[in-house]
């Protein structure tokens, strides 16, 4: 590729998306729907000073393809970026993303405020999810360096973009999940009660879904565990997040497997 | 039969090249010297806002100087050009010598078949690693390419700032040595250039993925002392 450069009325601007897209970097998508998609949980859960984001590490097709998938990853220093759906579609909106941010902040010498990371990938959903059998759903976390709060961003499969001011989660773990969270969230949440409850959350998906993959006690896989907050992103170590999954496992044992008392 | 008046190519290139010379004079200079850690790229811009030094890429910076329009275009084409080659390819695969020739390319077209000559002198900046050296390569208007060794100055007066720079630095030095001597050889020994007027950019390792930081006026007079 020589110099991309544009006239002022055709220049597409700081947006790496719109730049790919008139040079033909990225195609549009063209695929059968036997392209396996991998299912997933992952969850954001709001608290006081930031956002807790939780997912589990399996990539299921026919089989389970690989339980050490990374499926939450910065997007730029404040902003998370979680992915289900077609693996292959995510992680190029993964990429896309990524590139995006840093390529706006070089262009602009400023960076996008959260809201605008959260509408920029709207249009980009919606042109995968209405062209291809190959849907990804993402789910956007940060902290908002404008309003010192952290923020959670869902999408539907047609690429809206929904402001969730409690929890979200994505993934076919999502009901599991989501029947934890409603009973254990409380505005009032603190770091530590918000990673416990996502833990749990986590727990119940995996124990309930078939695609979405618990701690792996055997191998030492974990759920991956990350922080959003004034200190940016920030990932639990795999001890730590083991730690936390061990007392899980431990209390569900003395109570002979079943939930109830969990969320005490 | 119409009227053709016949001019020398000499001619052409000697007054197109007066007309890219006169415009690069009007803007104030710039010097990019490697230092012990890494490189440093000083601008002489009372502007905050219009930066005549950004960052490329991950090990990559840019300078300009002369018209602005003209070299932020070049800066953002370059952007692009990084972005995408990374995207394509692998963030190790984006090279600032490839990137300075495109410019070349670029500028050259634009000195013989533009409808005028671009009025700018670029610089690209690499950091070095294991792959590739540390490297500042200057792009003229008319395309020629040159890999400086050590520093390099763009910009109006280059020659004597050239030599006020390497008279005061014969070796790599560190990073608040360097400045102060970039500052020097910028404000040349009749003037003062505050720090506020001075706009600093850096490429060094310091353990992430992007080296590039521009140094804050505060960092600046401290590091001047």
């Amino acid at each position: 590729m020589g110099l991309p450069l544009f006239s002022a009325h055709s220049d597409p601007g700081p947006s790496f998306w719109h730049f790919a897209d008139t040079s033909g970097l990225t195609s549009a998508p063209n695929a059968t729907p036997s392209d396996f998609a991998h299912a997933t949980t992952v969850i954001a859960v709001r608290y006081q000073g930031g956002v807790v984001m939780v997912a589990d590490r399996q990539a299921t097709g026919n089989f389970i393809a690989s339980r050490d998938v990374r499926k939450i990853e910065p997007a730029d220093k404040f902003t998370a970026l979680a992915i289900a759906g077609s693996a292959a579609r995510a992680i190029e909106l993964l990429k896309i993303t990524q590139l995006s941010f840093e390529h706006y902040e070089k262009m602009t010498g400023s960076t996008l405020s959260l809201e605008g990371k959260a509408n920029y990938l709207s249009p980009i959903i919606q042109r995968n999810n209405l062209s291809s059998p190959l849907i990804v759903v993402p789910l956007l976390a940060g902290w908002d360096e404008s309003n010192l709060i952290g923020r959670i961003f869902e999408y539907d499969g047609a690429g809206g973009c929904y402001e969730r001011f409690d929890f979200a989660t994505i993934g076919s773990g999502s009901p599991f999940a989501e029947g934890t969270l409603r009973l254990g969230f409380r505005s009032d949440l603190d770091r530590e009660a918000a990673l416990e409850l996502g833990a749990l959350a986590l727990y119940e998906a995996g124990d309930n879904d078939p695609s979405t993959g618990g701690p792996d006690f055997v191998r030492n896989i974990f759920p991956m565990m990350v922080t959003l907050n004034e200190a940016g992103f920030q990932e639990l170590s795999g001890d730590e997040v083991g730690e936390r999954f061990r007392v899980i496992n431990e209390r569900r044992t003395q109570s002979g497997g079943v939930a109830g008392g969990a969320l005490r | 039969m119409s009227n053709y008046f016949y001019v020398a190519p000499e001619q052409l290139i000697k007054d197109r090249a007066e007309f890219a010379q006169k415009g690069i004079a009007r803007g104030r200079s710039l010097v990019a010297a490697i230092y012990d850690k890494g490189v440093i790229l000083v601008a002489e811009n009372p502007s905050a806002s219009l930066n005549k030094v950004s960052e490329i890429y991950d090990r990559i910076a840019f300078a300009g100087a002369g018209k602005y329009n003209e070299f932020d275009r070049l800066r953002e084409a370059g952007i692009r050009w990084a972005d995408s080659t990374g995207f394509t390819y692998s963030r190790e695969d984006v090279d600032g010598r490839a990137l300075a020739n495109y410019y070349a390319q670029h500028l050259g077209d634009m000195f013989t078949e533009g409808q005028k000559p671009l009025e700018v002198e670029i610089l690209v900046a690499q950091l070095g690693n294991k792959l590739r050296p540390t490297k500042l390569y200057r792009v003229a208007y008319e395309g020629t390419i040159s890999d400086e060794p050590r520093f390099a100055v763009l910009g109006g007066d280059s020659e004597t700032i050239k030599t006020r720079f390497a008279l005061s630095e014969e070796s790599v030095q560190p990073l608040n040595v360097t400045l102060r001597n970039a500052l020097n050889a910028l404000a040349g020994p009749e003037r003062t250039i505050p720090a506020v007027e001075l706009e600093v950019g850096i490429l060094e390792d310091r353990g992430h993925r992007r080296t590039f930081s521009r140094l804050s006026d505060d960092q600046v007079s401290e590091l001047l002392g």
